[in-house]
């Protein structure tokens, strides 16, 4: 009777979190399918379609393109943000002069809203009074000016360079993991005559698992939702070059009144969330 | 061979200190452009400012109420903040124990961590109108507040986790009830996890754009963050007063980290990485 009580007690606490997640996530999922099974233009009658949405996304090309654009933002995350933090903090590790003051400073633009970055980086490429041009004219390389972000060759990859720039968070990441690390490992090595280069291949990458995991799951859910500096930079231009699914989601709903597409849209940004944050649950089950 | 070494390091430290350069450079020249007058922008936008000219300061404050929406920004972080780390106090607490339902219980409270918030536009601008919170500071908060559960409740679950169970038990065997032991043993031990806790929030909910965007029609609703986006159209034939807005909505930040940066550097440690 005793036990009973105190199990029911344990349950109570964990209502409210239930309650909020439930409003605020199944709820709003159960909605968005349906939404996503009707045309509605968010005021007047709904008119149900099936899988109509579905039809008009799949064959539609700008949808193609968006999903395209947060594909590349995915892979920039894989192949230069998380390994250049990484850099990073293997480099921090080794304690040069000044390491912990360069830690600090790494992770300000972290704090700083991606609005006033996003913001900040669009007066940086403006064509004339841009900083980056500005650079270029003043070290005499005049016909490497651009208008970067009016360029449909330039601006996917102008739009996410603050992205793999700022790698503040993933560097901290890394190297709380390796100071959990034992030296008594680095001083095997030692004597086996391993250098820096070695001992980080070996010894430090390995350990490292469940940080690149980690990284890879906060950096992946912030490229799925990143919408500011599409939004902010481009407008998603030029001809939907960086529109990416956070973008068309929100153009379709508040732009062209069309709530059932924009939805259905929703549902397959979910379906690669859930795709990804399932394989790196796996990946850290697998280690354990 | 010492040689080579030396030479290597010499590198790494130029390295490390260049890229600090190209972080943090674009920074300087927005806040040295904020005392600039629009023309000279354009004219030069290298130039450094020979006096330190508060004009821009002044218009963008004049015909933009800045500590309103500075208001309006905290007042929404602060509630996510307190709704969140409670909540998650209370589901983590809960979670330490066992109870029927339990595993239910746990996989339901990380469905979030899987999904893609923005992609809930549609349901929370309905859901939020049907609540007759649009254009209201607490729709933006309960919207903040439920976006950041689940990884709230990942990372104080996750720091309550390496808590020695032997502390809760022995509590409870000295006759301490179940919300005793919380407030008096598992909160205090658990601090530097619910440090990162409000630091994630924190730094999501004052940075956040586009919730806050859909949800807000009136200045008595508008965060930071809106409103520097409007800037962008309302300034867009003054860039200098642009500058100056930024520059004031990105203080408060810096301010915050300069004062607290060892423990939000510290608390990330104990709490961003389990196992």
């Amino acid at each position: 009777m005793q036990k009973r009580k105190q199990q029911d007690h344990a349950f109570l606490y964990t209502l409210p979190a239930l309650v909020l997640t439930i409003a605020f996530f199944l709820i709003p999922l159960v909605y968005l399918i349906t939404v996503s099974l009707f045309k509605w233009n968010g005021l007047g009658p709904m008119e149900f379609v099936g899988f109509g949405n579905y039809d008009y996304i799949f064959n539609h090309r700008n949808f193609h393109k968006a999903f395209r654009v947060t594909m590349t933002w995915l892979t920039s995350a894989m192949v230069l943000h998380i390994p250049f933090g990484l850099v990073l903090s293997l480099m921090l590790s080794r304690q040069p002069r000044g390491w912990k003051f360069l830690r600090v400073m790494y992770f300000i633009p972290n704090v700083i809203s991606t609005t006033a970055v996003a913001f900040m980086w669009y007066f940086i490429y403006h064509a004339d009074m841009g900083l980056l041009n500005a650079l270029l004219r003043a070290v005499g390389l005049e016909q490497w000016t651009n208008t970067w972000l009016g360029n449909t060759r330039t601006a996917l990859f102008c739009n996410q360079v603050p992205f793999i720039l700022y790698v503040g968070l993933t560097c901290i990441i890394f190297l709380t993991q390796i100071s959990t690390i034992s030296p008594d490992l680095y001083e095997a090595a030692e004597m086996d005559g391993a250098d820096g280069l070695r001992k980080d291949w070996f010894i430090t990458l390995p350990l490292l698992k469940p940080a690149i995991l980690t990284n890879v799951m906060l950096n992946g859910a912030f490229c799925l939702r990143a919408f500011e500096y599409p939004f902010l930079m481009t407008s998603g231009g030029p001809s939907n070059s960086t529109t990416n699914l956070a973008l068309y989601i929100y153009r379709e709903m508040m732009s062209a009144n069309r709530y059932g597409v924009s939805m259905a849209a929703g549902l397959v940004t979910i379906v690669l969330g859930v795709i990804l944050m399932s394989s790196v649950t796996l990946l850290q089950k697998e280690r354990s | 061979m010492k040689n080579r070494l030396t030479f290597a390091r010499g590198m790494m430290n130029v390295f490390l200190w260049l890229v600090l350069i190209v972080m943090l450079l674009p920074f300087l020249w927005l806040i040295l452009s904020s005392f600039r007058p629009n023309m000279d922008l354009f004219s030069e936008p290298f130039g450094i400012p020979d006096t330190l000219n508060f004009n821009n300061y002044v218009a963008v404050l004049e015909s933009h109420p800045m500590f309103l929406y500075l208001f309006n920004t905290f007042f929404v972080t602060i509630i996510a903040i307190v709704v969140d780390v409670a909540f998650a106090v209370g589901a983590s607490y809960g979670l330490m124990r066992h109870f029927r339902g339990k595993g239910m219980v746990a996989f339901v409270l990380s469905i979030g961590l899987f999904i893609p918030t923005n992609a809930f536009l549609v349901p929370y601008y309905i859901m939020i109108n049907k609540m007759g919170l649009y254009d209201q500071l607490m729709g933006i908060a309960l919207v903040y507040a439920g976006v950041n559960l689940p990884i709230t409740v990942m990372v104080v679950r996750g720091y309550m986790a390496t808590l020695p169970t032997e502390v809760v038990e022995s509590a409870q065997i000295d006759g301490a009830n179940s919300l005793q032991t919380l407030v008096r043993i598992v909160l205090p031990i658990s601090v530097p996890g619910l440090v990162t806790a409000c630091v994630f929030v924190f730094i999501h909910c004052w940075n956040e754009l586009l919730f806050a965007n859909i949800l807000n029609q009136s200045d008595s609703s508008r965060t930071l963050q809106v409103a520097i986006r409007s800037f962008l159209t309302t300034f867009e034939a003054n860039y200098a007063y642009a500058f100056a807005a930024m520059v004031l909505a990105i203080l408060p930040t810096i301010v915050v980290y300069a004062l607290l940066t060892n423990q939000i550097i510290s608390g990330m440690t104990a709490g961003a990485v389990k196992g």
